[in-house]
């Protein structure tokens, strides 16, 4: 049979192939003539570029059933539950609590009537919220924080990516800022507050030095520990395929060191929420805009608890709503593509 | 040949003629290694290996057969002797698939072809034609976790294949797999290799693979590792795990590797 009667790509059996008894001597004894394999025979000769050939009909036909069989005894088919009924589990739980815990809180200021100016009641915060919203100051404020908290942790990932890349790369310079910046990471940013308004006065820079400050360490720890826990194993694949350093680092390190670089990133962001908020509490006055952090400690001057409280809720909803909306779905979504999601039903 | 030859098992093959006229694929000269001053691991090892064959290295765990396909891979250096490989390089397969855990099968391939150079609008078609070769174009679109280790093992063998190398190295590579889709997998790669025309040099530590696999078995002895015996077959078309032939040279083998390990004791 001449190699230019083969079917390409698809690998399916050709029909004479197919009409072959499978498993008789009777194909390899038919295969004989046409690859001329005598054991130290040069192996190569006939066509030029023989490893190049198109898969052969003949080939692998003998195991085919077989292997067929056994794939599909290998692999668990993974059940697509609906979506709807994913979602109601993983929603209905933590609204269930905040019901529960909203529940427990209006029964205590029943039953304990406790001063309304030292425990307002779930509806007094909320009223508080409302009027914030009715002047305007929440819009406000939350478009300030989140304007200044994206910015800042935009160039911190800007700054900190290359600045983790060039740590992992340079082991000199590991070693010696390594240390260095886990404890930065340790160092709470807002301790920086004081030295940026010396620095940068009652502006918006201080606000974001304090960010950057707070998220460049995480983001850079993030990705190095990513870095590293990349399996040596793909490495060494990346070396025998011929990747030279750019491209082993573009198509095996840093996809595979994503997981830990979102890690980071998360982190990162928690970071700069919290050293925002930090610093907008203690810097208030001057060109600095009205965030949240300044609402905050303006309710507090007022003594107006349910104003401090429902800010205080804002924030918190604010950084559950990011957690959710953005880096929940990304980690979901490279966590089940490598299949390191248990439950992917 | 530099390593004398044992005559054929069966006792009744004649031992081949020296294949001189072939420049071998793979040639090593009494090729040593050790790690920095630790022990010899590889003893004055010479070996040659003609194109197309199909040689299986044999030897007890940590003997060094590992070291030296990295050798020959060009993984590692040589501490002394001269070892001539292909100047394009071999391509590698591990126990471990080491598949790109982000990328679906036919991904998995294509990157192999993009790290050879093919371009891109051709990759896509010759890593379908890849994956069809060991009977996985249905799953080109999975990802490795969805592949049983088996499924995983082929797609490995489809990325060796889009290297396009003369030569391909096998670190026991089906070590981790269970009996029957081993057994399978003997034929897949028994049908690339007569397909294909590659030289293969695969490492074992398991007898019968190497009896049911090998053109030629070599058999390394443990420390320092050096060949101590080999054996060449005659026939290789129609063997399966359970042929007799298979068995007696297994068990003649066996019979070696034991010396060879009992030595070690004394």
């Amino acid at each position: 049979m001449p190699l230019e009667n083969t079917v390409p790509a698809s690998g399916s059996l050709s029909d004479d192939a197919r009409s072959l008894p499978s498993g008789s001597l009777s194909e390899d004894e038919r295969s004989e003539t046409e690859t001329k394999r005598g054991p130290l025979a040069g192996g190569r000769d006939g066509t030029s570029h023989p490893r190049l050939a198109p898969a052969a009909p003949g080939l692998a036909q003998r195991p085919h059933g077989e292997l067929e069989g056994l794939d599909r005894l290998q692999t668990v088919e993974i059940g697509s539950a609906s979506r709807t009924r994913e979602r109601l589990r993983a929603v209905l739980p933590p609204v269930g609590l905040l019901v529960l815990l909203l529940a427990a809180w209006q029964l205590y200021i029943v039953i304990a009537q406790p001063r309304p100016d030292k425990a307002p009641s779930p509806a007094q915060v909320l009223g508080a919220l409302g009027d914030a919203w009715q002047s305007g100051r929440l819009q406000e404020s939350v478009l300030t924080s989140l304007e200044r908290g994206g910015i800042g942790f935009v160039v911190a990932i800007a700054v900190g990516t290359p600045l983790g890349l060039l740590l992992a790369e340079w082991k000199l310079l590991r070693r010696a800022a390594g240390p260095l910046i886990s404890g930065l990471q340790v160092l709470p940013s807002v301790a920086w507050v004081p030295a940026a308004i010396i620095w940068f006065g009652l502006s918006d820079a201080t606000a974001y030095f304090v960010i950057l400050m707070g998220a460049i360490p995480s983001i850079v720890n993030g990705l190095l520990a990513g870095i590293d826990q990349v399996p040596p194993q793909l490495r060494r694949v990346g070396t025998v395929l011929g990747a030279g350093r750019l491209q082993a680092a573009t198509a095996i390190v840093l996809p595979a060191a994503l997981p830990g670089y979102l890690a980071g990133l998360k982190q990162g962001w928690a970071f700069s929420w919290r050293s925002l908020m930090a610093a907008e509490i203690i810097t208030t006055g001057g060109s600095i805009g009205f965030g949240l952090g300044t609402m905050l400690d303006q309710s507090r001057e007022l003594a107006d608890l349910p104003g401090v409280l429902a800010t205080i809720i804002l924030i918190l909803a604010i950084g559950i709503l990011i957690e959710l909306a953005l880096f929940a779905p990304i980690e979901r979504a490279v966590l089940r593509r490598r299949g390191l999601l248990l439950g992917g039903a | 040949m530099t390593a004398p030859l044992a005559p054929s098992f069966d006792g009744v093959t004649p031992v081949l003629p020296a294949p001189d006229p072939v420049d071998p694929a793979v040639r090593l000269a009494h090729v040593t290694k050790r790690y920095g001053s630790g022990p010899v691991v590889l003893d004055d090892v010479s070996l040659d290996i003609a194109p197309g064959e199909f040689v299986c290295l044999l030897g007890a765990s940590g003997c060094g057969k590992s070291t030296l396909l990295n050798l020959i891979a060009g993984l590692e250096p040589v501490s002394a002797g001269t070892l001539t490989a292909p100047p394009e390089g071999a391509a590698v397969m591990f126990q471990d698939a080491a598949l790109m855990p982000w990328l679906s099968a036919r991904r998995n391939v294509e990157l192999a072809l993009r790290l050879r150079g093919v371009p891109r609008a051709e990759r896509r078609a010759e890593a379908l034609r890849l994956l069809g070769i060991v009977n996985l174009a249905d799953a080109a679109d999975k990802r490795p976790h969805e592949l049983s280790g088996g499924m995983r093992q082929r797609v490995a063998l489809a990325r060796a294949l889009a290297q396009d190398r003369p030569v391909l190295l096998m670190d026991e590579p089906f070590a981790a797999l269970d009996a029957i889709t081993r057994d399978l997998l003997h034929e897949v790669l028994e049908n690339v290799w007569r397909e294909t025309g590659r030289t293969i040099v695969f490492v074992t530590h398991n007898v019968r693979e190497a009896a049911r696999l090998g053109e030629r078995v070599v058999l390394l002895g443990s420390r320092p590792g050096r060949i101590s015996r080999e054996w060449r077959v005659a026939r290789t078309r129609g063997r399966r795990i359970e042929s007799p032939e298979v068995s007696a040279l297994a068990a003649e083998i066996t019979v070696e590797l034991r010396k060879e390990i009992r030595r070690n004791a004394s």
